[in-house]
């Protein structure tokens, strides 16, 4: 079975995450939604994972239409007018949440990537056969889009630091 | 107690003090550091009750943060606050020496369930 196979077969286990993770840092309930992503400013967040045992990558997205970014990071900060900033650090932890998610969902021997974030219009779909869950909470859609094989520029990962080198820190 | 939360992610950090006093782990001194390379200095500067700590941060990740601590004869308790919760990282962490895992997205219960027994109310 390929990731993509897997992927669309966990299609309802995707939806329940994104649904847990926006409840849990929104305080609200969310819903499955099946429309389109309205067009407009969008906040986004990506991470990629490497599942080792067939050295491929998995690009996760995450899109929010920015007026409930602002919100997201309003509560998550309480602050009552987040700067792009806070925009920013909360859109990058919500898809840091759903990918680390979906990196346990679908794959064990795998590393995650760190989250990129940006705010944006008319931001591309990634190359490559997606599996997208959409939900609706305050009004306001939230996308995950799970693309394997997706191309994973742009994106930083966390350093990988051998014991021999942890005992220099000691 | 002091608490020491470490997380890159500003929001985050804000939403597990946020859970800490939601649990009822009231009246800790919390600090903050951004990843686990600044979480090690505060570790050995401030010399916290307790670490909460995200796994993948940028400098240096969670779990080196751990093996780094262990390693030099640390055993401040350490738990993890991490988006990845699969059996294999949970297993890895026990391994290093951490007494949890909390999985994100957590709810209150589960901050009490893994920590009521080194943090008091």
């Amino acid at each position: 079975m390929t990731t993509f196979e897997a992927l669309a077969e966990a299609q309802d286990e995707l939806d329940a995450i994104v649904i847990d993770v926006l409840g849990s840092v929104l305080d609200e309930e969310a819903a499955p939604a099946y429309t389109e992503l309205p067009d407009g400013p969008m906040a986004w967040a990506r991470l990629a994972i490497h599942d080792a045992a067939d050295d491929s990558f998995t690009v996760a997205e995450v899109r929010v239409g920015i007026a409930l970014a602002r919100v997201l990071a309003g509560r998550m900060m309480y602050v009552a007018d987040p700067g792009d900033e806070d925009v920013l650090d909360a859109v990058a932890e919500l898809g840091n949440i759903c990918a680390g998610n979906v990196k346990s969902l679908v794959c064990q021997d795998a590393r995650l990537s760190l989250p990129t974030a940006g705010i944006g219009s008319g931001l591309e779909s990634l190359s490559g056969a997606a599996v997208r869950v959409r939900a609706v909470v305050l009004g306001h859609l939230v996308e995950l889009a799970v693309t394997p094989g997706a191309s994973i520029e742009g994106l930083d990962w966390p350093p990988t630091a051998v014991d021999e080198e942890l005992e220099t820190q000691r | 107690m002091k608490i020491l939360v470490v997380d890159d992610s500003k929001a985050m950090r804000m939403i597990v003090v946020r859970t800490l006093r939601q649990a009822g782990f009231n009246g800790h001194d919390v600090v903050e550091a951004e990843n686990g390379k600044e979480g090690l200095e505060k570790t050995r500067e401030l010399k916290p009750d307790l670490v909460l700590s995200d796994w993948n941060m940028p400098e240096m990740t969670g779990i080196e943060f751990l093996k780094a601590l262990r390693g030099s004869g640390d055993s401040t308790p350490f738990c993890f606050v991490t988006s990845e919760g699969s059996e294999e990282m949970r297993a890895m962490a026990s391994a290093a020496g951490a007494l949890g895992l909390i999985a994100k997205p957590f709810t209150d219960d589960a901050f009490r369930d893994t920590l009521g027994s080194v943090v008091t109310s």
